[in-house]
């Protein structure tokens, strides 16, 4: 570990699934043109970040692989409390996919001072795979905690609540170590006005694959995404009223009924 | 297809023999080949449910049972230059999805994750994929191989018949150094109830004012003969139920044939895990709540009024 502490945190300006609609004759979302946002866990990962800054002093770092839009995700890590921001970006941004995304940050983390604890989202709300933050560690030979829930820093490095399918789960690594965060870890703060101000006039380093001495064509993308549908389920949309809630309870209870639901 | 050499492993013994199941399936009977993968600490009957699920050879991990990812990945990045798959199908689980993308990381291999259905075609493998929060499907075509595919548990197969023969082979775990140490595992509180499994279920939100109300929601349930289910807030933030009565993205998914949502504004991560429901009833008092977009039946109202009032209708 360096005097300081080093803590980078990756953000993704995804889709903004409360937004995306499916076009009505296909089902199909229009992924290119889509509203986008922050994704909601790298919000949790960015206050995680600057929770550790604000008790253990250090760094924070943001990074965001994506096109000229990711700057307002960028912003938002900065608004938050993030003192640096970066933004990996190129022609083909577009079409990177995971694989492609962890390689970046991977190389932006080499070429760019390195990490004692590296955190991002346990998944991204668009697209949830969970894959960039151990592919990131897999490749720099580091240790990786994913599905974090209670975030402590020590001595050495950090210990991790993480949380399982059956079990909570205690875990120990040394730096430098990826960590990956759920919504339960904390609650994100909303920047104060003068916060939000000061962070769109914040300078973003804009860098890029030949800057990072990533070979364009090692982005190629190897998983391609085809189509997103969304599948349509119709739901009959029926309002039950009643002049009293009894009234109303026994048109819910009959209409129930009529569906062959109750026991 | 003869070509296909299909490597599957879980750490979920279930999962795993659903894995050999598929692949199987996807390979045909008698051709290619399916390889399971027991990693250690695997219960020992597993070996064999994998050789009657259909497995040609079996490749035992042998060593102390470990839970840090980069020794499990190191350990499964010898078995690929060993046994040269062309698809590694892991499950989806949250362990399972850690160790596919440590793995693809080591090995810079294509991965996807979620997968709930897997098809071998001319241009590539084509997956389908969960995608915005659950909320839609995706269709991904991978394009290069060796690919590592994570497959959700409940992607059905029909089972296979044994493998006319069965190889075995024990391999030693590599003596990697962890990266992270297990310091403790407690087991969740709760996790008795299987909602996956109920018929009908009552739903509360955020829109119940406090814990001690919550009899009015079991109330309702008792009369229902529901199993009582909970968004995120009232399971992750308020620890008014456990774990296992919470639905959505990071709860679980279920499918009754009556859903009851009651004081649920419908957060995204929450229609997916309800979504399959066949009858849907949405009870709010803000009539722009978006779980109404998702009902059946709905009653703008009170909860604390209309739902007592629903029991006493229903002979609760």
């Amino acid at each position: 570990m360096a005097e300081k502490l080093r803590i980078w945190v990756a953000v993704k300006h995804g889709i903004d699934v409360g937004l995306a609609r499916a076009d009505r004759a296909t089902g199909l979302v229009r992924v290119d043109s889509a509203p986008r946002k922050t994704s909601d866990f790298d919000k949790n990962a960015i206050e995680e970040a600057v929770r550790v800054r604000e008790h253990h002093g250090g760094v924070v770092t943001a990074v965001s692989v994506g096109g000229p839009a990711a700057r307002e995700a960028l912003r938002e890590a900065v608004a938050i409390g993030a003192d640096e921001a970066i933004l990996v970006t190129g022609e083909h941004w577009a079409e990177w996919d995971t694989r492609a995304v962890a390689r970046l940050l991977a190389a932006a983390t080499r070429k760019l001072g390195g990490f004692d604890l590296f955190l991002l989202g346990e998944g991204s709300t668009d697209h949830f795979a969970g894959l960039v933050g151990p592919r990131i560690a897999g490749e720099l030979k580091c240790g990786d905690i994913a599905y974090a829930r209670r975030l402590t820093i020590v001595p050495d490095g950090v210990v991790v609540e993480r949380d399982l399918e059956k079990e909570v789960e205690v875990v120990h690594a040394r730096y430098p170590v990826v960590v990956s965060v759920g919504q339960e870890i904390n609650t994100p703060r909303l920047p104060t006005f003068m916060a939000n101000l000061k962070a769109s006039k914040k300078e973003v380093r804009v860098t890029g694959p030949s800057d990072l001495d990533v070979p364009a064509d090692s982005l190629a993308p190897v998983v391609v995404i085809e189509r997103v549908a969304v599948p349509e389920i119709p739901r009959k949309q029926q309002a039950i009223t009643g002049a009293n809630p009894d009234e109303l309870a026994a048109h819910l209870r009959d209409a129930l009924k009529e569906e062959g639901v109750l026991p | 297809m003869n070509g296909e050499r299909v490597l599957c492993v879980s750490e979920e013994p279930d999962l795993a023999v659903a894995l050999v199941h598929l692949a199987r399936s996807i390979v045909g009977e008698g051709a290619g080949s399916v390889l399971a993968v027991v990693l250690p600490g695997s219960p020992s009957e597993v070996t064999e449910r994998l050789a009657a699920g259909g497995a040609d050879g079996i490749h035992v991990l042998e060593g102390a049972a470990s839970s840090d990812p980069h020794v499990v990945a190191e350990a499964l990045s010898a078995l690929v230059s060993d046994l040269a798959p062309t698809l590694i199908l892991m499950g989806s689980t949250k362990r399972g999805r850690e160790i596919a993308g440590r793995l693809a990381g080591t090995l810079d291999l294509p991965a996807t994750t979620g997968v709930t259905g897997l098809r071998l075609e001319a241009d590539g493998i084509r997956v389908d994929r969960e995608a915005l929060s659950g909320n839609a499907v995706a269709v991904e075509r991978i394009v290069r191989r060796p690919a590592i595919v994570a497959v959700m548990s409940g992607v059905a197969a029909p089972p296979a018949a044994p493998s006319a023969s069965t190889e075995r082979s024990s391999h030693p775990m590599p003596a990697t150094v962890p990266l992270t140490d297990r310091m403790e595992g407690r087991p969740k509180a709760g996790g008795q109830l299987e909602i996956e499994k109920a018929e009908r279920i009552v739903t509360i939100g955020r829109g119940l004012q406090k814990k001690e109300d919550l009899s009015i929601v079991e109330a309702l349930a008792k009369a229902l003969r529901a199993e009582v289910g909970c968004t995120r807030p009232l399971a992750a933030e308020a620890g008014w139920l456990t774990d296992d009565h919470w639905i959505g993205l990071t709860g679980h998914r279920v499918h009754p044939k009556l859903y009851v949502a009651i004081g649920v504004s419908g957060a995204v991560q929450h229609l997916v895990g309800m979504r399959s429901s066949r009858v849907v009833v949405a009870i709010n008092k803000d009539p722009n709540a978006p779980i109404f977009a998702q009902a059946d039946y709905r009653v703008t109202g009170d909860l604390y009024q209309v739902v007592p009032a629903l029991t006493k209708a229903l002979g609760g």
